[in-house]
Parts: structure tokens; sequence; C-alpha cells
């Protein structure tokens, strides 16, 4: 490193610092103080009665909404942006009114949500009433429940997602299209044959985004659902409330959860690689 | 070719409705009496009465007051702390050759990835020997993570909009780097580093899972609505929620040409 490029490098150590001291060393500690007992002993003992206490059923909801909300997320988004390429008139108020969610906070989406889903007078229900249909206990079931919190968190997410593949689609040459279309390619054959291949670096960078944030999701599935269907999340929580000052039953969660996030970004960059 | 315009329009108005519609549900309830929002089987789809005494309950007293002035504290601090760790950062960034900035900015955003739940829990633990539990500057300093990853990226590509020119033309000059900074970096950086402070602080009025972990019994209006709705107290929430939301909508959309993709993937592209 030169001298000049040792100063510049200095003025970012504070940054540097500051995640060292407030990520990387809380993240280790997280892992190891799952691995200890209150007298210092190594042990699995943390590990052992996680089962008990629902870890299964957690990993599963937690994959099924990660690998749901992404799929829907990514649908509605192209959906967005491909409107948003287009000229129209009016394009401006919808692409301002596409990012109203982004202006809600997590806390508040879910809410909001909790009022729609709700049995009775519930604003879903209102909608299937408007169409002759009879009202539907959106709790009914584990699956429905994970249901609710998959589009509640679609609509809160899907604007980011929707900004990401926008900017990849901008960037294709309309040359492309010009091209396709004189050889007699239609919209929907120029869509898979151009749009889809053109756009697989955003798509992937915009599942590394969503797709680590699907995991984390915590607050929308807490004030939807509770603690059941259990989430990794929700069981972090809860155990780390119950079992407090006693925070080892709660950081093995942690330590799994955070083991299926490195899983899927090893995951998404090897299917990328390729 | 009329066919498709027209399907435009029915796409466009139905993708608005779908991201306006849980909104007005949100102020159907905060601004009608509940016998027509909580209590029917089918609420009715447009308002029949508008009325303000929600609002007016849940805002009076010290329910409302007190979380409002933790959140506001609490944002303007992280957005104070992020700005004194991101401007320099940035504009170190900005000046280094790729080769260097590169891993750095990718080590820096990928504190994004490490989960509030994880890591907020050992973090509480140090606080709570430390004394910074349930305090705003505890809380502050655990939301700075949050923020700091797109603020330092906003910097790094407002400092590098900067010419050098400019800079090197003030050291010819006589000025050394904190004037240089002080008459030539930030004015010319000013909305940048606006936007990177309005961010953070936006950020920070909306998070939840530092400030439920951090700050768990006097905590900002988050965590208050939270509990407001867990004890069946639905309309102080609805009403909490609204008031809360107004100041965000108005700075999102004032803040749309910052919220670009470029930005949110920029510094993945490429890296990923």
């Amino acid at each position: 490193m030169r001298r000049d490029e040792l100063r510049f490098f200095l003025l970012v150590v504070p940054a540097l610092a500051y995640i060292a001291f407030f990520v990387v060393y809380p993240a280790f500690r997280a892992v190891y103080l799952s691995f200890v007992l209150p007298n210092g002993r190594f042990s699995l003992y943390y590990y052992k009665f996680l089962e008990a206490v629902g870890l299964g059923e957690a990993v599963v909801d937690t994959i099924i909404v990660t690998v749901g909300a992404l799929a829907v997320q990514l649908a509605l988004a192209l959906a967005v942006a491909s409107l948003l390429t287009k000229e129209f008139k009016g394009k401006r108020a919808v692409s301002t009114i596409m990012i109203t969610p982004m202006g809600v906070a997590t806390v508040v989406a879910a809410v909001t949500f909790s009022f729609i889903f709700e049995v009775t007078g519930g604003y879903a229900n209102s909608i299937l009433h408007l169409f002759g249909l009879r009202g539907i206990n959106w709790y009914a079931n584990d699956a429905m429940s994970l249901l609710v919190v998959i589009l509640s968190d679609a609509w809160k997410n899907t604007p980011i997602v929707a900004l990401i593949l926008l900017a990849g689609m901008t960037a294709i040459p309309q040359d492309l299209y010009y091209a396709a279309a004189v050889d007699g390619a239609g919209p929907i054959r120029r869509f898979f044959y151009i749009t889809l291949p053109n756009l697989r670096e955003f798509i992937a960078i915009a599942l590394i985004i969503r797709g680590v944030q699907e995991f984390n999701i915590f607050a929308l599935p807490l004030i939807l659902i509770g603690y059941h269907p259990p989430l990794l999340t929700t069981l972090i929580y809860e155990l780390y409330t119950t079992s407090f000052p006693d925070v080892g039953p709660s950081l093995a969660t942690a330590t799994i959860l955070l083991v299926f996030i490195l899983a899927f970004l090893v995951l998404i960059l090897r299917v990328r690689g390729r | 070719m009329r066919a498709s315009r027209a399907l435009i329009y029915v796409a466009a108005g139905l993708l608005s409705a779908l991201f306006l519609f849980p909104l007005y549900t949100l102020i159907l309830i905060a601004f009608q009496p509940p016998k027509y929002t909580l209590i029917p089987t089918y609420p009715p789809l447009v308002p029949k009465e508008l009325t303000l005494a929600n609002l007016v309950a849940a805002l009076s007293g010290t329910a409302f007051i007190d979380p409002f002035l933790k959140s506001v504290e609490t944002a303007t601090l992280v957005g104070l702390i992020t700005l004194a760790l991101a401007i320099p950062a940035g504009y170190g960034l900005s000046r280094l050759p790729s080769r260097l900035s590169y891993p750095v900015l990718v080590l820096i955003l990928l504190t994004n990835i490490m989960p509030g739940v994880i890591i907020g829990i050992p973090i509480a633990v140090q606080f709570i020997r430390a004394g910074l539990y349930e305090t705003v500057v505890g809380l502050a300093l655990a939301q700075t993570l949050v923020t700091l990853p797109l603020a330092t990226l906003i910097l790094q590509g407002t400092f590098s909009a900067i010419p050098r020119d400019l800079e090197h033309q003030a050291m010819i000059d006589g000025a050394n780097l904190f004037n240089r900074l002080r008459y030539v970096l930030l004015p010319n950086s000013a909305p940048g580093i606006a936007a990177a402070y309005l961010i953070s602080w936006m950020f920070s009025w909306d998070e939840f899972t530092y400030a439920i972990l951090l700050m768990p019994y006097h905590s900002t209006l988050p965590v208050t609505i939270y509990t407001d709705i867990t004890r069946g107290n639905l309309l102080a929430g609805a009403a909490f929620s609204v008031v809360f939301t107004v100041p965000v909508i108005i700075l999102t959309y004032g803040l749309q040409r910052y919220l670009k993709g470029q930005y949110i993937s920029g510094g993945l592209k490429g890296a990923a």
C-alpha cells in the first residue's frame, strides 16, 4: 500500500472498527456461548432440547416462507418493472405509488395486514364478500398462517426487488427487442428469450438481498401469527424472553439460523457461478 | 397496438390499487368509529362516517409522547453516528483504487446479512454489563448497523462525483485537509450527505428488532405499537401507525431519487 493510499485507508478504519465491534465480535460470541455452559464447560446441552421446543417445525416453516415470499416477490416485481419500462401517461405517479411500501415501517405493515386478514372485521373478507363469496378464517391452519405472512411480506418488499430488476431492464439494449420484433418474436417470446436471460445477474442480486432478509423475517410473523407456527427468528425470540438471563437456548437456535443463511449464500453463488 | 395500450393502463391501475389498498384500510380504521371497522363481519370498503375521536384519544396523554420522543432522539442520534462513520469512510473509499476499496465495501455491505435477532442477543448481554441497556445511546449504536452500509455507498458515490482536480487546485492554493473538507468537499457533497442522513433517520424510525431486544420496556414507537396491538388496544395501534407513517411516506417520496436499484444493488453487482 502506498503512503497516500494508507492515508485514505485510515479514514475507513473507524467504520471497520465499528463493524468488528458490533457485528463480527457479537456473531462469534453468539456461536461460542451456544456451546458453553454457565460453568464454562463445552457442551451440546443447549442443542439437545431444541427439538422438543419445535426446532424442526421452525426450520421447515422458515424455508417455506423464504421460498414462497421470494417467488411471489419476483413474480410481482417482474410485472411492476416490465410496466415501468413502458412509456405511458401517469407513469411517474405509478412509480411513486409503487415505492409506498418502502415508506411504511415493517411494524405498521404487519399491523395493517393483521387488520386486513382479521376473521371478523377483516378487509380481505370484505373483498370476498363484494364478489359474493363467504369470509375465510385466514388462520385456519399452519399453511394458511404462513401464506398470510408470505403475502404481507410480499407487499412490503416487492418494491425493492422491482427497483433492482428495473435497473437491470433499463440496461438491456433496446436494439435487441427491435431485432427480435423484426424476426417476428411476440412480447411473450421476447420476455423469455431476451428479458429474463439478460436479467440473470440482477435476479441473483435481488435473491441474495431479499433471501437473506427472508430468513431474518421477524417483526412481521411476530405480529401476524405470534409464536405459532414458529419460524427460526420467532423461536429465538421466544426462547430469549422465556429463559432470560440464560441465553444459551436462543443462541443455539441463532447458530442454526446462521448456518442456514451461510448455506443459502453459498447455494446462490454456486448456481450463479455456473 | 391499441389493445396493448389498454392492457398497460389496466396493469398500472391494478398494481397501484394493490400497493395503496393496505394504507387505505389503515386510514379507514384510524378515522372511523369502530362500528364501521372492527366490529362488523364484513367492514364496508368505503368510508361511512369520519371522526378524529380515535386519534385524539390515542394521542392525548403520555402514552404517545414518550415513545414518540424516544423515536425522535434515537433516529437523530443514529443519523449523526452514521454520518460520523460514513463520511470519512465514503470519502476514503472514493479516493482508494478499486482493488482496495472493493473488498472493504463488500465487507461493509455484508453486515446487512447478519440478522438482528442473532447479534442483538450478545449485544444485549454486553449492554446490560456496560449500562447501555434501555438507553437511547445504546440503541442508536446498534441501529447504526442497519444504516451504515447504504449511507457509505451513497457517500462513496457522492464523493466520487467530485472531480479530483478541484481538490488538487485547493491543495496548490495551500489548503490543508481540513480546509479542503470545509470549502471544497462538504459544500459539493451536501445533497448526498443530506440524503444519507435522512435515509439513516428513516431506517432508525422504522427499526424494530434491535429496539425490542435492547430497549424492551420504555421503547420507541414501533415497539409501542407492537405492545398495543398484542394487548388489544387496536384503535390506539391503528392511530399511532397512521401518525407514525405520515412523515416516513413523505420522506420516502422526497428521497425517491436515492432509492434506486443501482444504489441498493450497487455494491453487490459483479461481486455477487
